[in-house]
């Protein structure tokens, strides 16, 4: 029995399919999809022009694969985000991502999808919910403090990393904090972050939100007013589809208080109104613990079919 | 394999529970089983179990209420016999606290553990009373003429300590070296018999030392989720056994 690091290791199979593009009205989207039957569609969080992290559809990668199995499983590039191109007319908001999301499930003509929405995504995904019902069949929602009521703590735990920014090793710690176990944060993760990160039109909405001031003056002050107007939509029972909120059980930054209060908003109005908590696992449940998120899912859409 | 676990006290739970309560869910679980648990301490009920599922390989223990503490006890003393735990709307495994007098099911109509008396029983712990049918009130009236209740000396003398003691020694274990085998907790958003924070607060006892811990709440049911929200209830159990029984 030899040590893991002793041996060779395997090639390592790409961690998504083959990438696609699609227009969507004007803007060139980077997706990655696999399987068949019912579109299960995934959107990941933060937010673009974020210099010391950058998610992509990478963050779902432990997903895409296995869940293909069962359901015809998409993950795509939000407007500006990953290889996405940035949003038209400087429109850096997040009712612009929202759109692209909703543009993007139609220019594919999918059936009604099962949303899946992690972070900034799963307020991205309730928002595509509420305003066009007929796109969802299903919302999950995962750790969103973005959406959640109440205290955020992402400024408490994140606030200026202690390294350079844009660097591995901010990378790698901004998500081993987000993480319940460090380890989980590989270097193939930095390495797709560190993509993301590199690419020009990346750094221009990294010129746009933080030297221009965009996300002070545009983005986050139109989120917080949205929010307020989503968590009131909420409150008035407008979702109407099934919905299931997977919470982290050690997300410091979106705490596991906040995910109650978010259910209960949820189940007032809807009796399919699942909570689901993971133990050990910080932000990310999926990629702490891929196997069981999985499989919530998978007898998520057999329970609804 | 998974094993399901009743709860309910005979002549103290003014329902008679027994295994036909799972009722339908049952069907979606291939292969499954459910005992029939009688005794006057949880260490004999626990024993039962013990004994039930001896030589079947290891179970997924699925326990409702009382069940719920008897898996959790079963899988602390024979770790071995067990693969997983799935605790139910589990009052009794839930922290006692300082709790507030309970009045649900305080004054039962008479005959007690005639039909109308456990229709109104179950509808008292359940969010609605569309589960409530022919078929299970026939098995409540059946199960509760084959049962021996228990008497109030018994329950005050023997059944109580021994829920104490058992509940002591799991938040013990909890504390220390941790449950064995991988553990969730299921609890229904409108339970009349506990809260929410019960059952999230059952849940972070486990949580401390098993990694592979989850807790679940099931909208629109009391305390007998598995009969309100079957397909939800179904979702869960399968997912978790998907994973920690393969």
């Amino acid at each position: 029995m030899g040590h893991a690091d002793t041996q060779v290791a395997p090639a390592r199979k790409s961690p998504l399919p083959e990438g696609r593009w699609l227009d969507v009205e004007g803007i060139r989207t980077r997706y990655f999809e696999a399987g068949s039957g019912e579109p299960m569609v995934f959107i990941y969080g933060g937010n673009f022009g974020t210099g010391d992290s950058a998610s992509s559809a990478y963050t779902w990668s432990n997903q895409i694969g296995p869940l293909s199995a069962h359901c015809r499983a998409i993950v795509f590039d939000k407007v500006g985000q990953g290889e996405t191109d940035n949003p038209k007319n400087d429109d850096y908001t997040m009712a612009a991502v929202v759109r692209h999301a909703a543009a993007f499930i139609r220019a594919l003509k999918l059936p009604p999808v099962h949303l899946v929405g992690h972070s900034r995504g799963g307020y991205a995904a309730t928002r595509l919910t509420l305003e066009h019902h007929d796109l969802v069949k299903s919302l999950t929602v995962v750790n969103s403090g973005t959406l959640s009521p109440g205290v955020g703590t992402n400024e408490v735990v994140l606030a200026k990393p202690p390294h350079p920014a844009g660097t591995r090793e901010c990378v790698r710690w901004v998500y081993q904090n987000y993480s319940f176990n460090p380890d989980i944060v590989t270097d193939e993760w930095v390495d797709a972050v560190m993509h993301t990160l590199s690419l020009p039109k990346y750094q221009e909405s990294v010129r746009k939100l933080g030297g221009e001031k965009l996300n002070t003056k545009l983005f986050l002050p139109e989120l917080a007013r949205e929010k307020r107007e989503t968590l009131q939509w909420i409150n008035e029972g407008r979702l109407q589809r099934p919905v299931q909120v997977i919470w982290g059980f050690d997300d410091r930054t979106a705490v596991i208080d906040r995910g109650v209060e978010l259910y209960q908003m949820f189940a007032r109005h809807e009796r399919r109104a699942l909570f689901h908590v993971i133990n050990q696992s910080g932000h990310f449940p999926f990629r702490e613990h891929p196997e069981r998120f999985n499989a919530l899912m998978r007898r998520w859409l057999e329970s609804l079919a | 394999m998974i094993v399901f676990i009743h709860g309910g006290i005979p002549g103290i739970t003014p329902y008679a529970s027994g295994a036909h309560i799972w009722g339908p869910v049952l069907e979606r679980f291939k292969g499954a089983t459910a005992l029939e648990v009688r005794g006057k301490t949880i260490d004999a009920m626990s024993e039962q179990v013990r004994n039930a599922i001896a030589g079947k390989g290891r179970c997924h223990l699925v326990g409702h209420d009382l069940g719920g503490l008897l898996a959790l006890s079963v899988a602390i003393d024979a770790p071995h016999l067990v693969s997983a735990v799935t605790a139910v709307a589990s009052v009794a495994a839930a922290p006692t606290g300082d709790g507030l007098a309970d009045f649900t099911h305080a004054f039962p109509p008479a005959p007690l553990y005639g039909r109308e008396s456990q229709r109104w029983a179950l509808e008292r712990v359940s969010y609605s009373h569309h589960h409530i049918d022919e078929r299970l009130l026939d098995a409540c009236v059946t199960a509760a003429a084959k049962q021996t209740r228990m008497s109030r000396e018994d329950y005050a003398e023997h059944f109580v300590p021994s829920l104490m003691k058992a509940k002591s020694r799991f938040y013990e274990v909890c504390r220390t070296e941790g449950i064995k085998v991988p553990c969730q907790v299921i609890w229904g958003s409108h339970d009349p018999l506990s809260t929410f924070d019960h059952g999230l607060w059952l849940f972070r006892g486990i949580a401390q030392k098993q990694r592979v811990s989850q807790f679940h709440v099931v909208n629109r049911a009391g305390a007998l989720p598995f009969r309100e929200e079957p397909a939800a209830f179904h979702q869960v159990v399968a997912a978790f056994a998907d994973v920690v029984d393969a």
